[in-house]
């Protein structure tokens, strides 16, 4: 199916938007300061595991940049690189069409601490933060896997029905490996 | 290129180190202060900010709708606060514009030129907040105002309580604000704001760094002799980077001698919440003639 292809990435911008402009309000004001919640790349990783890691990769760079240039504080790139990055890399490790839920929710809270992770220590690299590692784990990377574990719950079902419609890119595989 | 791809025994790798580079590379390129955006940053900006704004709005009414129920008693007492705060302001505009008027007087007696007489006329753009961006290690938002309406890189934003940030980079009719919130002493792109206390006009410091463990700003190199207190209101001096002047900052929350004893440090705690984004005002200095 070609539409459904279009309507699931068109789904997906739609939550990119939602996840800066509605999110922020939903979020009670006392922990908006320690919740950034990366609901499009929870879904690339669901990408990444039941379709394919390609797919995902440049999803990720794609989202990613996208992000990258609409906030433009500091510096392009650091999204792009981190999500396209680690999402590649857990397709790599977990891409099975038939993984079952406990797996699945495993990536993301792996995907999500290897992303928060890369993150942080790009930004270290240029010197534009300047915490500590133990502090951004404990302030914000351990409560976003909280909410990123409940939206792996919520958009379990519906999402792997859509990419199981879609099926995995046979040909696209071979070629790969 | 082929003995390098043997070299590394894997195309895989090879494509990875590449895109290493690239990014890095990128990331160093776009750190630098870039005068102006590339068209298709802005285009994505400017199509990507349309896109959040119409979602932005409906959302916070809605949002704000609840938070109005909840506040409902606090209203009341709000509104006697107002009332105090309003005959406050009644009595001091009259005593304002009259001095105003004076100092007009002497400054064309002293033969002031325009741009001196000009220098803190600021102006001022409401703006509506379209998307606020939760990534902790660079916290921005977006406003729905750009080069449309004359906005440039540098300018201040406040909210109603307090300075808010910087613009950052302006595209055709959105703008980034970069918060107080990543501004930081050893960043190599943030500027310190230099500051000075209502009513105590000698004291002077720069506002450097904000910690986001405990969410106060730092206000450095203040004169150990300076009468900087507890309580002082922290305003921007205006001195330094044509940084407007008259920005509320925060609340002086302590005083500490600095390392080397030479200077005192100031832990501030700024007004603005960076919360609950709706409302913000980009302060608009008068223009230059060069």
């Amino acid at each position: 199916m070609v539409t459904r292809k279009q309507v699931l990435f068109l789904l997906l911008f739609i939550l990119f938007i939602a996840e800066d402009t509605i999110l922020p309000q939903i979020i009670p004001s006392a922990w908006q300061m320690r919740i950034s919640a990366n609901l499009v790349y929870i879904v690339i990783l669901f990408f990444a595991v039941y379709y394919h890691r390609h797919t995902a990769l440049v999803l990720g760079i794609l989202f990613g940049l996208l992000h990258d240039v609409v906030f433009y504080g500091e510096m392009i790139g650091p999204y792009g690189f981190s999500m396209g990055l680690s999402a590649y890399m857990m397709g790599l490790i977990f891409q099975a069409p038939r993984a079952p839920m406990p797996i699945m929710v495993s990536v993301v809270l792996l995907g999500s601490l290897l992303n928060d992770t890369m993150l942080f220590f790009l930004y270290k690299l240029f010197q534009l933060n300047h915490v500590t590692f133990d502090w951004a784990l404990i302030e914000y990377m351990i409560p976003n896997l909280f909410v990123h574990f409940v939206f792996t719950l919520i958009i379990y079902v519906p999402l792997r029905k859509q990419l199981e419609k879609i099926g995995t890119p046979k040909s696209k595989a071979d070629e790969a490996s | 290129m082929l003995e390098l791809f043997k070299l590394l025994g894997n195309k895989r790798l090879f494509v990875l180190l590449v895109g290493l580079v690239t990014f890095i590379a990128l990331m160093g390129f776009t750190l630098s202060p870039r005068a102006n955006l590339s068209w298709p940053e802005k285009f994505l900006k400017d199509s990507v900010g349309f896109v959040q704004y119409v979602f932005y709005k409906p959302a916070s009414y809605v949002a704000g709708f609840f938070k109005d129920v909840a506040n409902m008693r606090a209203v009341y007492e709000e509104n006697e606060e107002l009332r105090i705060a309003m005959g406050h302001y009644t009595r001091d505009r009259l005593k304002y514009n009259d001095l105003e008027q004076k100092n007009k007087q002497l400054e064309q007696a002293l033969n002031f030129t325009k741009e001196q007489q000009n220098r803190y006329n600021y102006g001022s753009r409401i703006a509506q907040v379209i998307s606020a961006n939760s990534d902790p290690n660079s916290r921005t938002i977006n406003i729905d105002i750009g080069e449309n309406a004359g906005i440039k890189p540098g300018m201040a934003v406040t909210s109603q309580e307090g300075l808010v940030g910087v613009i950052s980079h302006v595209s055709s009719y959105t703008s980034t604000v970069n918060l107080l919130t990543s501004m930081d002493a050893n960043d190599p792109t943030s500027n310190a704001i230099a500051a000075t206390a209502v009513g105590k006009e000698k004291v002077f410091g720069m506002i450097e760094s904000y910690d986001p463990k405990s969410g106060m700003l730092k206000m450095t190199k203040i004169a150990e002799d300076s009468n900087i207190a507890k309580g002082d209101e922290i305003i921007s001096s205006g001195i330094i980077n044509n940084f407007p002047k008259y920005m509320r900052i925060g609340e002086v929350k302590s005083v500490e001698k600095s390392e080397y004893g030479l200077t005192q440090t100031a832990t501030i705690k700024p007004y603005a919440n960076f919360l609950d984004w709706k409302e913000l005002i980009v302060i608009i200095p008068p223009e230059v003639k060069q």
